[in-house]
């Protein structure tokens, strides 16, 4: 893979339409409820796990087993939201990182269900394990097939994945940006402000912030059905505490609450989390390539804080926003 | 006329404090009553126990005759009882307007299922509320700032934006916390002629707490007053002023207050 092939592109824009979803997930707890999930990944785990066990342990077809993946995690959404939601804030922030890392230590002790440490690959043994994935490898050979019709040899498997991805991305972030538009996401801004004062109103507070915890949870969960197909086998390392954070960081980058920022700030970061692999010049050549890996963290770290510094309301939110009482 | 708002026997410790202290006091309908008393009285307390903020350790609410104490304020607030907050409580990143048109009941768009299924009723009620949120703020010449963020408002504004916000919500019974604190002389004076005017045109009553002794008596029909947690009297305001028990505990308690 090359700096500049098409291939290499085209796998920054996977992330980052997949990150475009799971941020946009957070954007409607964080951003418009106030809700602050830390365990955002753990979702996007359960959805991935879900259609993986499914699929390969249950012999679901791939279809079912995806539905089930976004339904068992609304369900697990609401199940951390109906004992803690009526909490103040930051005991639901306490309740979702313990939640994320028992769902990351039951998937890699519980190996006969989950593939444990190793991961999916382990699932049902070598031949079996990926059998979710030649079902996703036919639908994607079906829109590759179709695409070739319209751009010929470019598209590449990479690039009908990146155009799958970003299609379902697209259409979600339409679908959600209207509803956070309507008079349901108004209420949610209100609880973000003040709940006592929504409560005032006769808005039922407890029933929205559900709902925004259910479908922040659906929303990571699709992302977590893509990461799956696009990666094929997956372990409970990928969903650790740090792609909260990345979700995180994509919200707060574009600015909190501005939907159409997040599209451009999955891209800013896939570009980070992928780009380091450019640093091959001194003094970056003292590290060797892993080394070099986590220095993207680092950037990442320094991008946020620079952020904060000069550009509090990020890169498209509005400044006098954050001055307001 | 059985009395809209009925509070009996309430009783609110926090830790070792005894907040309300088997409190009873009723709002007669189409009535202006003041709950008055010095700091620390309970009134304050009183408040979030009736509009369901609080949930009472002992005693009973009843509003129009139905039993209210233990709901959740929104269920409190969707029977007819709007409140306002001694802080005003102004959704500040969102617009003036949007905090007017949030107070609206009965709104089809704010349910997600609704919005899916009937997508035309909701965006038929948004127009209907919005038309009635400009109206009543142009009642506290508020129409002008009507797109600003609600954060970048004045104290005073905040008050009469809270006041008009619970007015959306079509209310039978307003509780305002001290609606004059922090609002000028003449917007305050403008502000009791609203109150007025809407008990008058509108059959809305009123509960209301305040510090400024003056205008609480020319104002209410009824002066209801506390001290340490107990409702010490009751009457018309020339009764109340002319009690003793009043003047030695809550006139005295005033006249000590700095300032």
């Amino acid at each position: 893979m090359t700096a500049l092939s098409l291939e290499f592109w085209a796998f920054v824009g996977v992330i980052a339409g997949i990150y475009t979803i799971l941020a946009l997930g957070l954007q409607v707890q964080f951003g418009f409820t106030g809700l602050l999930n830390f365990g955002h990944a753990a979702f996007m785990a359960v959805g991935a796990y879900t259609m993986a066990i499914l699929v390969v342990k249950a012999s679901f077809p791939l279809w079912a087993a995806s539905l089930a993946a976004i339904a068992a995690a609304i369900a697990f959404g609401l199940l951390l939201g109906l004992p803690t939601l009526r909490l103040r804030a930051d005991y639901l922030a306490i309740t979702t990182i313990a939640f994320a890392e028992i769902v990351r230590y039951v998937a890699i002790n519980e190996q006969t269900l989950t593939g444990g440490p190793v991961g999916t690959i382990a699932l049902a043994g070598p031949g079996r394990a990926a059998s979710y994935n030649a079902e996703w490898l036919d639908v994607q050979r079906t829109v590759q097939d179709w695409l070739e019709a319209v751009i010929g040899d470019h598209a590449t498997r990479d690039v009908t994945m990146l155009v799958i991805v970003w299609a379902v991305a697209l259409v979600l972030l339409v679908v959600v940006d209207a509803a956070l538009r309507s008079p349901w996401g108004r209420v949610l801004r209100s609880i973000r402000e003040d709940e006592d004062a929504a409560s005032a109103l006769g808005k039922n507070v407890f029933a929205y912030k559900l709902q925004a915890l259910a479908l922040g949870a659906a929303l990571a969960a699709v992302a977590g059905l893509f990461f799956a197909f696009q990666f094929s086998f997956f372990s409970p390392g990928d969903f650790d505490p740090l792609v909260t954070f990345f979700a995180y960081t994509i919200v707060i980058l574009g600015g909190t609450a501005r939907n159409w920022a997040l599209p451009v700030g999955a891209v800013l970061f896939g570009l980070i989390f992928a780009g380091t692999r450019f640093f091959d010049f001194t003094p970056f050549t003292l590290f060797d390539s892993a080394d070099r890996a986590y220095l993207r963290l680092i950037v990442i770290g320094l991008i946020l804080i620079g952020l904060m510094l000069f550009r509090p309301q990020g890169l498209f939110g509005k400044r006098e926003e954050m001055v307001l009482e | 006329m059985s009395p809209l708002l009925e509070a009996r026997e309430i009783r609110k410790r926090y830790g070792g404090v005894v907040a309300v202290d088997a409190a009873t006091l009723s709002v007669e309908p189409r009535s202006i009553t003041a709950l008055i008393g010095p700091n620390g009285a309970g009134k304050t307390t009183l408040f979030n126990v009736v509009s369901g903020f609080a949930r009472p350790d002992s005693g009973s609410v009843l509003l129009g005759g139905e039993r209210i104490d233990g709901r959740t304020p929104h269920a409190v607030a969707r029977r007819g009882l709007a409140r306002t907050f001694q802080t005003p409580k102004a959704l500040t990143r969102m617009s003036v307007l949007e905090n007017m048109l949030l107070a609206a009941p009965r709104h089809p768009g704010e349910q997600l299922w609704r919005l899916v299924a009937t997508p035309g009723a909701g965006r038929r009620r948004e127009r209907e509320i919005r038309e009635r949120a400009l109206e009543l703020l142009g009642l506290v010449r508020l129409d002008g700032l009507a797109g600003d963020y609600a954060g970048t408002l004045s104290g005073g504004q905040r008050k009469l934006l809270e006041l008009t916000r619970a007015l959306m919500t079509e209310p039978r019974l307003l509780l305002l916390d001290e609606p004059m604190a922090g609002v000028n002389p003449t917007l305050a004076l403008q502000l009791l002629d609203r109150i007025r005017t809407l008990r008058e045109e509108q059959g809305l009553t009123f509960l209301l707490i305040d510090h400024d002794l003056d205008v609480v008596m020319s104002v209410s029909d009824r002066v209801i007053v506390m001290n340490e947690g107990r409702v010490i009297a009751a009457g018309t305001p020339a009764e109340v002023r002319s009690d003793p028990q009043v003047a030695d505990a809550y006139l005295g308690a005033h006249a000590g207050e700095p300032g």
